[in-house]
């Protein structure tokens, strides 16, 4: 079965940011199926759709990875099933 | 498909992080109507068993929960059919053999606080509930997760007085036996009018005779996430701070609706309702005083507090009832001293009484709860403030309760710190002022006119 969460990561600017979380999410064998990433005062925002299978790679092992990579970069990185943001906003 | 906004996605993630946003209790009901046994040791074996068999799940899925959506789930409890109907025993010592089987099966699946110790005597006793009553002492003094609460009044039955006389015995019965810690036992305890039959918060939870056989019901949460829309937007006339909540209490309660809906189904569960309740917690930021403060008063207890506290109740509710059909519980902002850092402070500080709190008490949800008072209280002074706000309840018809602890050996003024969510707090002055003839008349104040509504 698929599943789509959605990665947020905010933090200070750098180099490379996207490309390191693109790299680990390929690495978890994951899926990008959209993506919008601003940098505002210095700060870096970005959010992305991401899906996978959930035989092949699991949310913990994602989270886990993602989470890690954030540490390395200085970006708080957070991953959540889609289904809380279409949820919350709407009836 | 639902389309989401980037402004979307960052609120959410900013309300789980920086706003303490999290879902306060997923509660699971259990109805024990078939662990009824002649031998009082066999019922508390199948008590033990039923709920073990149909909670065993409970904390792991909560907490899987907790990991796909990124938001906390705080407390995972059970509820359970009022064990004065369960029990089948007169003996109170059957109540309290119960009462260790409930405490060892919450051990045993890893919950903090399970809740029905219970018995509804709105009218009268049966020696059931009489034996229940009895054993509450031992009960919760020998046991560390058990709470209960009896139910003395309603607005169909009126306020059966003498029954809040014998729970005002009981409350100063355990806060002697659990005079070393404070007498935080009396937080385990819930004297209330009109019952609700669904609420998921403790110490109050029960599972009514009108639930069915597994339920669950989910607690919202969010103090915090209000209080920063409040303080964000100081110049906002009091009907666009009105919308505000509601907007805000919408969300909250969209994320307790997607909770309690996913996990009924992975517990095999009927989902129940959604509790609207906002609950402070004495963590900073996460307190109802605060959002009255944002609101624009110096200290909840100033004059207009009521008002305030009317408004924010009226708001939080009208938001979630758009956002969940399953509405239920205590549905209202709770007002505790201990638990909300800064209500406590203000009551040092000598901004609010219990009095005060009385007419809070009018337009909000729980009533007088989590009030320290002078260890030495008399019997019917306590008594006669359980049915004060049992009078609100009934003659409103909505549900109160009193959780009152008279902290043995302390007085006005003292600090009593109770510990973890139960929090911290002053002693608060009691009215000296004799009620002993009018409390101890005996008998029931009769159902009010409200009552006769068909």
């Amino acid at each position: 079965m698929r599943s789509t969460v959605i990665v947020t990561a905010l933090g200070p600017d750098g180099r490379g940011l996207l490309a390191r979380i693109a790299a680990t999410i390929a690495e978890q064998k994951a899926n990008i199926d959209d993506v919008s990433q601003t940098v505002s005062n210095g700060m870096f925002t970005m959010i992305m759709f991401v899906s996978f299978d959930e035989s092949e790679t699991s949310m913990a092992g994602l989270k886990d990875a993602l989470a890690k990579t954030g540490d390395e970069v200085g970006l708080q990185v957070h991953v959540q099933h889609e289904n809380i943001f279409r949820f919350m906003h709407r009836v | 498909m639902v389309f989401i906004t980037a402004q979307e996605i960052l609120e959410t993630v900013h309300m789980i992080r920086s706003e303490n946003l999290d879902v306060r209790a997923v509660t699971m009901g259990i109805s024990l109507d078939d662990c009824a046994e002649r031998d009082p040791r066999r019922t508390a074996e199948r008590v033990y068993a039923k709920i073990v068999r149909r909670a065993g799940r409970l904390v792991a899925v909560a907490d899987e929960l907790q990991e796909k959506y990124g938001v906390p789930i705080v407390n995972k409890r059970v509820a359970v059919t009022p064990i004065a109907d369960v029990a089948g025993s007169h003996d109170p010592a059957a109540y309290v053999e119960l009462a260790h089987a409930l405490d060892a099966a919450a051990e045993e699946i890893g919950i903090d606080f399970i809740g029905g110790f219970s018995a509804l005597v709105q009218k009268g006793f049966t020696k059931s509930d009489a034996a229940l009553i009895e054993a509450i002492p031992e009960a919760i003094g020998a046991t560390r997760r058990v709470c209960s609460s009896v139910n003395v009044a309603s607005t169909r039955a009126g306020i059966n007085m003498d029954a809040v006389v014998r729970m005002a015995d009981v409350v100063l019965a355990v806060a002697r036996r659990t005079a070393d810690d404070g007498s935080i036992g009396c937080a385990k305890i819930v004297v209330f009018c009109n019952v609700p039959e669904d609420n998921p918060f403790m110490a109050g939870a029960l599972h009514g005779s009108g639930e069915p056989e597994v339920s669950v019901n989910v607690a919202i949460s969010g103090p915090g996430v209000v209080r920063n829309v409040v303080v964000a937007h100081p110049d906002a006339s009091l009907i666009e701070l009105a919308d505000l909540i509601k907007r805000t209490t919408f969300k909250i309660t969209r994320v307790g609706e997607l909770i309690a809906r996913e996990a009924s189904g992975m517990l095999d569960a009927q989902m129940g309702i959604i509790d609207l309740s906002l609950a402070p917690t004495p963590a900073v930021g996460d307190s109802i005083a605060e959002i009255l403060q944002g609101m624009g008063l110096e200290q909840p207890g100033a004059p207009g507090t009521t008002a305030a506290l009317a408004m924010l109740n009226d708001a939080v509710k009208k938001g979630g009832t758009m956002a969940t059909s399953s509405t239920g519980g205590l549905s209202g902002a709770f007002i505790p001293v201990s638990e909300d850092a800064a209500m406590a402070r203000a009551a040092a500080d000598g901004a609010l009484s219990i009095e005060k709190l009385e007419a809070m008490t009018a337009v909000c949800s729980l009533g007088l709860d989590m009030i320290i008072v002078p260890g030495d209280t008399p019997r019917n002074a306590l008594a006669g403030i359980i049915a004060d706000v049992m009078a609100i309840g009934m003659v409103n018809g909505k549900s109160t309760g009193a959780r009152l602890i008279p902290a043995y050996g302390k007085q006005v003024g003292d600090w009593v710190s109770l510990g973890g969510l139960f929090g911290e707090g002053p002693v608060m002055a009691v009215s000296t002022s004799r009620n002993d003839r009018f409390v101890t008349r005996g008998g029931r104040i009769p159902a009010p006119l409200q009552g006769l509504t068909n």
